[in-house]
């Protein structure tokens, strides 16, 4: 089950802890029929693929196995399953990040690899399983290098953050300074921090609170009658205030930009009333975004990349055509199903037990 | 069989600039990573076709014109595969092609109308050579560095727009557009030094392309000394280069 067939409440009752999946492998695979398993556990699915000869009695076994574990009532969770073809389909999917809440991200590629090598570890990976994922990093790769699906930003932030780089390039040495400690511009610099900016520096009315999230991100706090002096030592200024009026001015930018020596400067207004007058766009070097462009970057950027999932698709179809023999060796024939299917547990007789 | 060569080396990098326009246009960049391929292609067709004319005239083959478009074409594109990989710009390759496909082009017709033919120097003199290839190959540095303004003029207007396009995805971040500037002009103008260093050392006395090398010298490294001194910004650092390099294409065209 995954983040589009069950709510958190239930995701996060199936989450399996990352330190249990030895312990969960090894008693899948000690289920009658079951010869290989892979545990996928993260905040947004839980999957497990396996090997067997008899797929629909395996299917079964592994649901009851759920039913069993993890206190799940009866039709309270629409468990998917996948054989053969469609199950390889729907794993290169998932390590494409099509599946993904924010699609194409690349968190889930890393977390594939992972449940991988637990389970090669754990000794629960044999020849079927080590030939489905090996491809399906492949076909991951694939996708990212030879589609746009990781192209153009999702979010707020990630807007923010791809637009620095597209003025300074890595933000290993940018210094950001924020003014206002709100929420949007905590998660804005955690997200510059994250791509490798330098130091943050934090102005915000009330001095606690310029220091508790300068803290939290490891920067330094300034009071808020000093941040224009440190205009000159930022590359990236991230204003979100609650001021009626504007707090970075045309004239302010206009000097400090005279001193910068040709250097660039970003700033992100994530403000309601905005911070930053409009007119500093015009100055050289100077690039302004507000919270209505920014949220237009990230909206185009989630139609870019859906329109991208037919061109992705193929991909992993061609895969499957070109190399499916390879990809599927040995892998059971679908007993007669269709492939792939959406179940809910039956009412069952049987109590439901705690892990 | 000279001008097949030049027919073919403009004819790859025309081809090469459709195919990356198309891909970056594309739904589905599948054509990737062709830009070194067809500047490799290319080079080899421009370099068959210069040593051609260099059998011809028994000289290094700037005689006339449309060589000398042709060289500093060869010029712009050996400089691209030096430097391009290095300045992390690979797209400067692709806006590369249509200035060196429109010299290529230029030259095909005025050799096909005007070819004065073969030129053979009465002596050879190795400075006079030394000269014109180091001066041939600066301007190839400062083509590039005009190429380079363009895709910073580019880049600036999409994230001044505010809504930047597919292309803004593709170029690179116009910090490194900026040095990258910045080192092409240092590149050419040490090149042209050399040219000129070597001008002092010729048989023959000094003449009129001498003259406008010198001035050719005199503006970049102008530029450069103002850059150093007052720190351009990088918009009107681009807007020189262009300018620049149009300055030095009019001189060459007076040649």
């Amino acid at each position: 089950m995954n983040h589009k067939t069950s709510p958190i409440e239930i995701r996060e009752r199936l989450a399996i802890a990352e330190k249990s999946v030895p312990h969960h492998l090894s008693e899948i695979c000690a289920l009658d029929g079951i010869t290989e398993a892979v545990v996928l556990s993260t905040c947004n699915r839980v999957e497990i693929y396996g090997s067997s000869d008899n797929p629909q009695e395996a299917l079964d076994r592994l649901v009851d196995y759920l039913i069993d574990h993890f206190a799940v009532a009866p039709g309270e969770v629409e468990f998917y399953r996948h054989e053969s073809e469609a199950a390889a389909h729907h794993l290169f999917e998932v390590a494409s990040g099509l599946d993904s809440m924010v699609l194409g991200e690349t968190e889930i590629f890393g977390q594939v690899k992972k449940a991988y090598a637990t389970a090669q570890e754990t000794g629960t990976t044999a020849r079927r399983m080590n030939k489905l994922f090996q491809q399906s990093f492949t076909v991951g790769k694939l996708v990212r290098t030879s589609t746009r699906i990781q192209q153009g930003s999702t979010s707020v932030g990630s807007a923010a953050v791809d637009l620095a780089e597209k003025i300074f390039g890595q933000l290993d040495g940018c210094r950001v300074m924020i003014i206002g400690a709100g929420e949007m511009s905590r998660t804005t610099a955690q997200s510059l921090l994250s791509r490798g900016a330098k130091s943050i520096i934090v102005s915000n009315r009330s001095f606690d609170k310029a220091e508790e999230l300068a803290a939290e991100l490891k920067g330094s706090a300034v009071r808020f009658d000093d941040w224009e002096s440190c205009l000159d030592e930022v590359d990236i200024i991230v204003s979100s205030t609650s001021a009626p009026h504007a707090v970075v001015k045309h004239e302010m930018i206009s000097r400090v930009m005279e001193r910068r020596r040709g250097h660039s400067l970003f700033l992100i207004d994530i403000a309601v009333p905005r911070d930053i007058e409009d007119e500093v766009n015009d100055i050289d070097n100077v690039y302004l975004y507000n919270i209505d462009q920014l949220q237009q970057i990230a909206s185009e950027g989630k139609t870019r990349r859906e329109k991208q999932i037919a061109v992705c698709r193929e991909v992993i179809d061609e895969f499957l055509r070109g190399k499916g023999i390879e990809a599927l060796a040995g892998l059971p024939q679908s007993g007669g199903g269709s492939g792939s299917e959406r179940i809910q547990p039956e009412p069952s007789s049987r109590p439901l037990t705690n892990p | 069989m000279d001008d097949i060569y030049l027919i073919l080396a403009t004819l790859t990098f025309l081809g090469g600039f459709i195919l990356a326009a198309a891909s970056l246009r594309s739904e589905s960049p599948r054509v990737k990573g062709l830009n070194i391929p067809v500047a490799v292609a290319g080079l080899i067709f421009q370099s068959l076709f210069l040593q051609g004319r260099g059998e011809l005239h028994g000289r290094c083959p700037i005689t006339n014109g449309a060589e000398v478009l042709v060289f500093v074409s060869w010029s712009i594109v050996i400089m691209y595969l030096a430097l391009g990989k290095a300045f992390r710009l690979s797209l400067l390759g692709v806006f590369s092609m249509p200035m060196v496909f429109l010299f290529q082009l230029v030259a095909i017709i005025y050799l096909h109308f005007f070819d004065p033919g073969p030129r053979p120097p009465e002596t050879l003199d190795p400075w006079l050579e030394l000269h014109a290839a180091m001066s041939l190959l600066a301007y190839g540095a400062y083509g590039l560095a005009g190429v380079a303004g363009v895709m910073y003029f580019v880049q600036d207007r999409q994230l001044k727009s505010h809504h930047p396009g597919r292309l803004f995805y593709s170029m690179p971040p116009i910090r490194y557009l900026a040095d990258a500037l910045v080192r092409l002009l240092a590149i050419g103008t040490l090149l042209l030094t050399v040219g000129i260093v070597a001008a002092f050392f010729m048989k023959e006395a000094p003449d009129a392309s001498h003259i406008i090398s010198g001035a050719v010298w005199l503006a970049y490294v102008s530029l450069l000394v103002v850059h150093a001194i007052k720190r351009m910004p990088p918009k009107r650092l681009s807007i020189s280069s262009i300018t620049a390099f149009a300055f030095a294409l009019l001189t060459l065209s007076a040649l």
